[in-house]
């Protein structure tokens, strides 16, 4: 996916919006902070997120985090291969790195997510 | 904020972290607890199998609770352990790595003035040895090193606006860990609760430029740990949920 196509929470997920299916991962600037990823947790399919409350965890050698949901659904797929294949949040955050796809029950919170412009901002405002 | 708390259980101690974590969102704030434990408890780190215990038979009688932080499985006894929260703005920076060095050069400092030398690991991370069940037998970078053992681990829960690092101090060896010699096995250095704890908040106070009162813990914070231990710590779907 073309990461200027994309949206971004302020907590480092990204969304790619298809019409009423969001696909969502963790950019490539929070891949380079967390560093070392040895696991992840991913949501079950069936289960309702909501922006702003965590999805899912992820730790790196001595820190554990939590992910945040940029959008308001269910899950409908998730990337299951990938806590097998972290490597891939590196070599491909956007593409073959996604984590799960969300069937949005309301486009409310899409129209609060930045543009890669606003995203690349904050990414240089914190740091 | 400044905590010296008594010996408590696993699933209490865990749930009293999780409950300041939450309530550093709401006011925000650095607070540094210290605690010990009673009974022994084995805790595991959050991605860790449940199973795996098995691996370590001299523990199996302990009691156990799962952290909310990573890393390896820590046997809890003759240990000072601290946790220590900070409200940040952004929560992934590596800058936060800072807090394990910070923390774990304090003990060198003060462990020094009782003649006991330790140091910072500075190897890599990786390799079998970041495989074991234990997390004392493993090495990352900044974990506190006594002639060749580990004595002293930090690990990280990043919450949305807060951090919590916690970590352990080995003070002396645990029948339920004979593979671990403490400070005092390998020093002959006794290491008192209280009055290092005091110690380590004010060095600590002085590195973070934080004056540290000793107060009792808010009732909010007992009330959401009372809450916390009943539907997570204390759980068996959290316990041994993988």
């Amino acid at each position: 996916m073309d990461p200027s196509q994309l949206k971004y929470a302020e907590t480092h997920e990204w969304a790619f919006i298809d019409g009423d299916v969001a696909t969502i991962g963790i950019s490539s600037h929070a891949v380079e902070q967390l560093t070392d990823l040895v696991y992840m947790d991913l949501p079950t399919v069936g289960a309702s997120v909501s922006a702003g409350t965590p999805f899912g965890e992820v730790e790196s050698v001595k820190a554990t985090s939590d992910l945040y949901s940029p959008v308001d659904g269910e899950v409908i797929e998730v990337n299951s291969t990938l806590p097998d294949n972290l490597d891939l949040l590196n070599t491909d955050p956007y593409g073959e790195g996604w984590i799960m796809k969300v069937k949005l029950s309301s486009h409310d919170a899409v129209a609060k997510l930045l543009d890669q412009a606003g995203y690349e901002k904050q990414c240089s405002e914190q740091g | 904020m400044l905590l010296i708390d008594h010996a408590a259980r696993g699933s209490w101690n865990m749930a009293m972290d999780q409950a300041i974590l939450e309530w550093v969102d709401y006011h925000p704030q650095i607070v540094l607890r210290f605690y010990q434990w009673n009974p022994a408890t084995l805790s595991l780190g959050y991605f860790q199998r449940h199973a795996d215990r098995s691996l370590h038979s001299s523990s199996a009688e302990l009691d156990l609770v799962r952290r909310a932080s990573g890393g390896g499985a820590i046997v809890h006894d003759q240990e000072l352990t601290y946790s220590l929260f900070v409200p940040v703005a952004q929560r992934l920076s590596q800058s936060h790595r800072d807090y394990y060095d910070l923390v774990h050069q304090v003990f060198i400092d003060l462990l020094a003035e009782m003649g006991v030398q330790t140091q910072l690991y500075v190897g890599e991370s990786a390799g079998e040895a970041q495989k074991s069940f234990l997390c004392f037998e493993r090495r990352s970078p900044g974990d506190l090193i006594l002639s060749g053992f580990k004595v002293g681990g930090s690990a990280q829960r990043r919450s949305r606006q807060t951090i919590l690092q916690h970590g352990s101090l080995l003070l002396r060896q645990s029948s339920a860990a004979p593979e671990l010699p403490g400070i005092l096995e390998l020093s002959g250095a006794t290491v008192d609760y209280l009055g290092f704890a005091t110690q380590v908040a004010e060095a600590i106070g002085e590195r973070m430029q934080v004056n540290f009162s000793r107060g009792d813990t808010p009732v909010e914070i007992v009330d959401a740990t009372k809450r916390i231990e009943i539907e997570k710590f204390s759980n068996l779907a959290w316990n041994q949920n993988r």
